[in-house]
Formats: C-alpha cells, structure tokens, sequence
C-alpha cells in the first residue's frame, strides 16, 4: 500500500476536517472568512459618501435654480450679471464637492457634472419646480443651503467639515448680495 | 488632558488672536471712513469685541488663559485713504473667517457649529468691504 495518499482524497479529507479544526480551535468559519464577500454584492456606503450625494444633489439643484433664473423669461430686473456671478461660485462649489467624492467601481456617477443644465435637475434640495424664480426664491434657497451645510458638517471628516463650512459662508454672503 | 481638547484649545486662541488682530485694524480703519462706512466699521468694530469676550470665556472655561492681545499689529499694507481702509477690513475678515474654520475641525460638534456659524458673519462682513463674494471663504482655494 502507498504510503502517500491520492492528492485528491486528501483535499477531501482536509476539508471534511475544517470545521472540526475551527470547532477546536473556538472560531466560526465566518470569523475566519472575515471581510468582503465577494459574491454578496456590493457594500453599502458609507455615511459620508451619503451626505456628500446628498450635498451634491442640493448643489445641483441650487445651479438648476440660478440657471432657471438667469434664463427665464421674465429675468429678474437688473440682476442678470450678478447672478451669474453667484453661479458662477455654485459652479466651483459643485467641482470641489464632485472632486471628494470616491464611490466603489460600479456605482453610478455619472449625473454628477459642474456643468449640471437644468434638466439634470435632482430630486432633493431647490429645484427649479413651476413658476417665475425670484430674488426671493434664490435668496431663500441660499439661506436654506447654508443651514443645511452647517448641520451637516457635525459628522463627517475635518476635512470635508471645512469645505462644508466654506461652501456655507459663500452661501450666507450671496443671501445678502440678494437683498437679506 | 485628550489630544481632541487640546486641539481644540489652541483653535479657540487662534480665533481669539484673529478677533483681536481685527479690533486693532478695525481702529486703524475706522480713522480713514466717513458716514455710512465708518459707522459700519465701528459696528463690526463691536461684533469683534463681544467676539473676544466669547472667545476670552470658552477658552477660560476650558482651563486655559487666553492669549493677551499684543500692543500693536503689522498692518499688511498702508493704509492711507477709504479705498485702503475697506481693503483692510476685507483682509482682516479673511483672517478671522480662516481661523473660524480651523474650529471647524475639531472633534466637538458644538465647536464645529459654532466656526462654521462665526465664520458666515465675518464672511458677510468681508464681502461687504470687498464688494464682492467668494467661493470659498477662508480655504485658499477662494
């Protein structure tokens, strides 16, 4: 008899005797397979890349809203070149916020642009919706964000917690440059 | 003491020196305005003083002493007229926004609050004496 059993019942054989192994040794097989399972799909985001989906999505919404402003008929009165000034500095804010956001391969990006037109317009924050958009409305919106910023920024990084509070100041001055 | 605190100690100093870096400038300031623009540069002037005074109380209240104001600052440029005078108090809000937004990083949400909260009003105050906003207040990229 061969002293060296067939390398096929000794795969068998060890893999019979895993869990018992395991069993002795106080692990669970899911402690020692521990980390991403590759067939499950994949992983959540986290809560960081979440608030920063939802922060672009707001600044998407604000840009929908400057360029529903500065392209509508009628224009507010007198106020066409400083509003685009305005979104021209919601232009930068939304490149800064795309620029920190890493999602997994996969996940889909593509919506978000600096370039946002209006019909890009997301689902959350001020969009454009029916109607004239006044000074009004823009001042609100901008007053608003800067809220929403600051209540934001509590959770996530220092880093993005600056730009964040950044992106919340230049807000709370273009409120003002509208009049409130 | 955690390293959190202590970082959060030398943020509030930093903002206390900036606030009275600007109570300084803003005496410099004040003296080349007339009307309308002097008499906001004494109100900002008051909003900077009671900023000290809040500032001077946190940090106490962390055991720390705050840092004294010095006797005298090295203005950035002459000042000599109101053009000169409003560029000044731009520039000295942009120092206060910038250290405002070091708070913003510290660990403590209610100090985080409070940067971000400070850092809108002298923002507002900035581009009132520039004119004109900015994309991002306090960050170089501005």
């Amino acid at each position: 008899m061969p002293d060296i059993l067939p390398r096929r019942r000794l795969l068998a054989a060890s893999a019979a005797a895993l869990p018992a192994l395991l069993a002795m040794a106080g692990c669970r097989s899911s402690e020692v397979f521990a980390g991403p399972d590759p067939l499950a799909g994949r992983p959540p985001l986290s809560p960081d890349v979440i608030t920063l989906q939802a922060v672009i999505a707001a600044e998407q919404a604000m840009i929908a809203l400057y360029q529903a402003a500065v392209h509508g008929d009628p224009r507010p009165a007198g106020r066409a070149g400083s509003l685009e000034g305005l979104l021209a500095q919601h232009r930068q804010h939304l490149g800064q916020l795309v620029a920190r956001l890493i999602l997994p391969a996969g996940e889909p990006s593509a919506s978000f642009s600096p370039s946002t037109s209006p019909s890009a317009a997301p689902t959350t924050g001020p969009t454009a919706g029916p109607g004239r958009v006044t000074i009004a409305r823009l001042r609100a919106a901008e007053r608003a964000s800067a809220t929403n910023l600051v209540r934001r920024l509590v959770t996530v990084p220092p880093d993005l917690a600056q730009l964040f509070a950044s992106i919340a100041a230049s807000d709370a001055t273009h409120a003002v440059a509208l009049g409130g | 003491m955690a390293v959190g605190s202590v970082t959060a100690r030398a943020a509030l100093q930093a903002a206390l020196a900036a606030e009275d870096a600007a109570i300084f400038g803003y005496g410099v300031a004040g003296a080349h305005l007339s009307g309308a623009r002097q008499s906001a540069a004494e109100q900002d002037w008051t909003g900077h003083n009671e900023a000290r005074d809040t500032l001077t109380a946190m940090i106490s209240g962390l055991g720390a002493t705050p840092v004294a104001a010095q006797a005298f600052y090295q203005l950035p440029f002459a000042v000599g007229d109101a053009a000169s005078a409003a560029a000044l108090a731009a520039y000295l809000e942009d120092g206060v926004t910038r250290a405002y937004l070091g708070l913003v990083a510290v660990s403590d949400q209610r100090l985080r609050t409070f940067g971000a909260l400070a850092m809108q009003s002298s923002a507002e105050r900035a581009a009132f004496w520039r004119g004109r906003t900015q994309a991002f207040p306090g960050l170089q990229a501005s």
